[in-house]
């Protein structure tokens, strides 16, 4: 009997596959109508290509309306080059060979579709959940937030070895067209061997090898996304991470908490005054205290001074060598606890924080001033809402430090003063990095004249 | 070279860098390294002709603030010609740096106020630190005894010398204050005395007596103010408030305290007639003791009683500053400011003062009896 083979693209595509033992080629075959299959099996949903597949061949009358189905099936798309659909079957596309035409199905198993808790910026108030690993269920639950026609999402595969998707999101009607082009062009001038989550596309979107100040927030919280898209911003979505990334940014953005717009306006105030308190205190103080123990003791009240002066009593260092030795072990202890199983934790911060403060102080390591500044400066780091704001803020304390054990008061001043204008003269996609919201850059330029 | 030998090069230069931030910088001193100095007090040295006698209270640093009874000090005293000298010379008695930032009191000996004030207090007013915090005072004894006096209410770190003058501690009428750019000011200008607080100590009972002051004339013998003249003259210079007055009439004993002080006065040279100073006075209180009953009503009357009282307390401490030629209020300094100036402006200042004419209006304004209904 007659026996139709399948077409010449099906070997060459199984030859490209090969010796993997998921590859699936099987033909279907019912009163000399046929059609050809070919999968990977580990990435297609098998009970979807069941039902919208295979049962209705065996259920249709001819070829030509199976043709039709296949065609008229809302996943299916064009069929691309052989590279992108080389690509296209390893993520979970099946390709249907049916008399001369190929089709290209989307039937991908994605495991990952759960939508996760909101650990990295939790809020009392405010949604509890965060979005999914999937690209399609992030968009998903952004477009059920944001009910839009003006929202477009425009997807990019990305060019590197993983080849994620990855998808834009932005409100047409408030969007900048000069920043959205900029953010395109970067997207595709992208140039990495691998991407695995929004935090490495972030860092290869930050330009300069040495940068202090992160230019893109990562955020996993809908309600932020939501909020930065009614703004104006755009929305970088990656394949495979459960955060995305808004550009541009802000210095202002990463000291704001969601919860800010959940509360009144006395607590709001309250909260925020805090925040930036807790800004200034960690990273001032412990050069603040170099500066004055060693440098300029009379900025002191005198019965503060006395006490530093006795607290430092058989103290075998001075007081920047003891503050980067605190420093280093609360870095240490920070770091460990972020890395640590949550069943360990608790007891590392316990023996770190609590026994080595004591003991260190008891054996005459550090003043117990000492002890207090650095307990001080640990706490208000966390005040930050943004994470890598606050791992941003640790390293610049170290090198204020730096300046203050060199120069005192005024090296702290200098340094100060140096931040600022690094801070002043960074820029996120074209966006002053510290511009203040509520003025525009054209008033902002006119300040001066006032 | 090759890329990896690069590298290590600047790894190593980078660590060396890093490693010399061990090295701090020159101005660098441990605050262990510093002892803080707390008083100054200088007396008319005996060894040293026209010399002085310094002497430095210290503060000794304790480990443990709360387990000490009381605040360590120690003392250093020297004689040399000038001030300067001398603190030069204590700084090779001690081993640390000696840290004048938190100086707050310098006691002067009271022989050496009709001396040339500006010369040996020169050193001070240059310094930079503490020109703009320091407290002058005068001691009742010497000034040594006085610096090294440890009363009795003295908890670790903290010294009492100067809770006294900064009004963070005790807040008394008495209680005059003199800051040493406000001294070198008044010392320096024409036309007002200053004032400096004279500190006394009871050695039985270990505490300080701050509730005189003293008038300093230049290159002459000051005038000494009594208790009762110095709180008047500090209620009206200074607007201190919790000022207490006792009204005795008949068989009626009241005290008052006034929480309100205001004077403003004017300078009337009039053609013909005898120069004045009209000085307006106004009192703001409330009754604090009473030996009778009080009523709210009756108010006005121990206003008017209160009044002439106080009216010639204040023209007792006027009539002695002016019969004795000094003029703490700077009424001259008024003169100065208010007339054209010209070269004998002074002179003339200083012919008009000893007889000039005080008209007192004095407003008493009693609240309340200060009892509860």
């Amino acid at each position: 009997m007659f026996e139709k083979k399948a077409p010449p693209l099906f070997d060459g595509l199984a030859e490209q596959f090969k010796p993997s033992d998921d590859m699936i080629q099987t033909p279907l075959h019912m009163n000399g109508q046929y059609a050809f299959l070919f999968y990977l099996k580990s990435v297609v949903d098998g009970n979807t290509l069941q039902q919208t597949v295979i049962k209705p061949f065996f259920e249709m009358s001819s070829e030509e309306s199976f043709t039709s189905y296949i065609q008229s099936l809302p996943n299916r798309i064009d069929m691309p080059n052989i590279d992108k659909l080389l690509i296209l079957l390893s993520a979970g596309f099946v390709l249907i060979a049916i008399g001369n035409h190929i089709f290209l199905l989307d039937i991908r198993l994605v495991s990952n579709k759960e939508v996760q808790d909101t650990l990295m910026e939790p809020t009392v108030h405010g949604p509890q959940k965060g979005l999914s690993e999937d690209i399609e269920v992030t968009i998903n639950l952004i477009r059920q937030r944001y009910h839009q026609p003006s929202l477009k999402v425009e997807t990019i595969l990305s060019d590197d070895e993983s080849n994620r998707a990855i998808a834009l999101l932005y409100d047409y009607d408030r969007v900048n067209p000069d920043m959205l082009k900029k953010v395109k062009e970067q997207l595709v001038e992208l140039d990495t061997p691998l991407l695995q989550s929004a935090g490495d596309l972030q860092h290869f979107l930050n330009k300069g090898t040495f940068t202090l100040f992160p230019s893109t927030l990562i955020t996993e919280r809908p309600d932020r996304i939501v909020y930065n898209l009614n703004n104006g911003k755009v929305i970088i979505v990656i394949d495979g991470s459960p955060d995305v990334i808004i550009v541009p940014v802000i210095f202002f953005d990463f000291m704001s908490s969601m919860e800010d717009n959940y509360h009144v306006f006395s607590v709001t105030a309250f909260t925020i005054l805090l925040r930036y308190t807790g800004l200034f205190v960690c990273i001032l103080l412990p050069s603040l205290y170099v500066a004055v123990t060693s440098y300029n003791p009379d900025i002191l009240r005198l019965e503060l001074a006395l006490t530093v002066a006795g607290g430092r009593i058989g103290v075998p260092y001075p007081s920047f060598i003891e503050v980067f030795f605190m420093l280093f072990f609360v870095e240490l202890l920070t770091e460990a606890s972020m890395r640590l199983p949550k069943a360990v934790n608790s007891t590392a911060t316990t023996v770190g924080g609590l026994i080595l403060g004591t003991a260190a102080t008891e054996a005459a390591l550090t003043s117990n001033i000492m002890v207090i500044v650095i307990s001080a400066v640990a706490i208000s780091t966390f005040v930050i809402p943004i994470n890598e704001m606050s791992f941003s803020i640790r390293v610049i304390r170290l090198m204020l430090l730096v300046y203050s054990a060199l120069f005192g008061m005024v090296g702290l001043l200098v340094g100060f003063i140096g931040l600022i204008m690094l801070l002043v003269s960074k820029e996120s996609l074209g966006v002053p990095y510290l511009r203040i919201p509520w003025i525009s850059k054209n008033e902002e330029l006119r300040m001066d004249k006032r | 070279m090759s890329g990896t030998q690069k590298m290590i090069k600047r790894f190593f230069s980078i660590l060396m860098l890093i490693a010399l931030l061990f090295q701090s910088g020159c101005a660098f001193k441990d605050i262990d390294k510093r002892i803080f100095v707390l008083g100054i007090g200088i007396d008319p040295s005996e060894t040293v002709e026209d010399g002085f006698r310094v002497t430095l209270k210290l503060a000794k640093p304790a480990g443990e603030v709360k387990a000490e009874a009381a605040q360590g000090f120690t003392h250093l005293a020297h004689d040399a010609e000038s001030i300067a000298e001398a603190i030069r010379d204590m700084e090779t008695h001690v081993d640390k740096k000696l840290e004048m930032g938190h100086n707050r009191s310098i006691v002067l000996n009271k022989e050496l106020l009709s001396k040339d004030m500006d010369t040996f207090m020169d050193y001070f007013t240059r310094r930079a630190d503490i020109q703009m915090i320091t407290y002058v005072a005068v001691a009742e004894k010497t000034a040594e005894e006085t610096v090294s006096f440890a009363p009795d209410t003295e908890p670790p770190a903290t010294i009492a010398l100067y809770n006294f003058f900064d009004n963070t501690g005790t807040e008394s009428p008495y209680v005059l204050t003199t800051f040493l750019f406000e001294f070198r000011r008044e010392v320096l200008s024409k036309g007002i005395n200053t004032v400096l607080p004279i500190i006394d100590f009871n050695e039985e009972q270990k505490h300080f007596i701050v509730n005189k002051s003293i008038v300093l004339k230049w290159g002459e013998e000051p005038v000494e103010l009594t208790q009762v003249q110095t709180k008047y003259f500090n209620s009206l210079i200074n607007n201190v408030s919790n000022f207490t007055y006792k009204i005795e009439e008949d068989n009626l004993h009241l005290v008052l305290h006034i929480d309100e002080v205001k004077m403003k006065y004017q300078i009337i040279l009039d053609e013909g007639e005898t120069p004045r100073i009209d000085m307006k006075i106004t009192k703001v209180g409330v009754i604090s003791e009473s030996t009778k009953r009080l009523n709210n009503s009756d108010l006005k009357k121990y206003d008017k009683i209160a009044a002439d009282d106080i009216k010639k307390k204040v023209m007792d401490l006027l009539t002695t500053l002016q019969e004795n030629n000094v003029d703490p209020f700077g009424f001259g300094l008024r003169y100065r400011a208010t007339r054209l100036s010209h070269k004998d402006t002074i002179d003339e200042w200083n012919r008009i003062y000893p007889e000039i004419e005080f008209n007192v209006t004095m407003d008493i304004n009693l609240k309340s009896t200060g009892a509860v209904e």
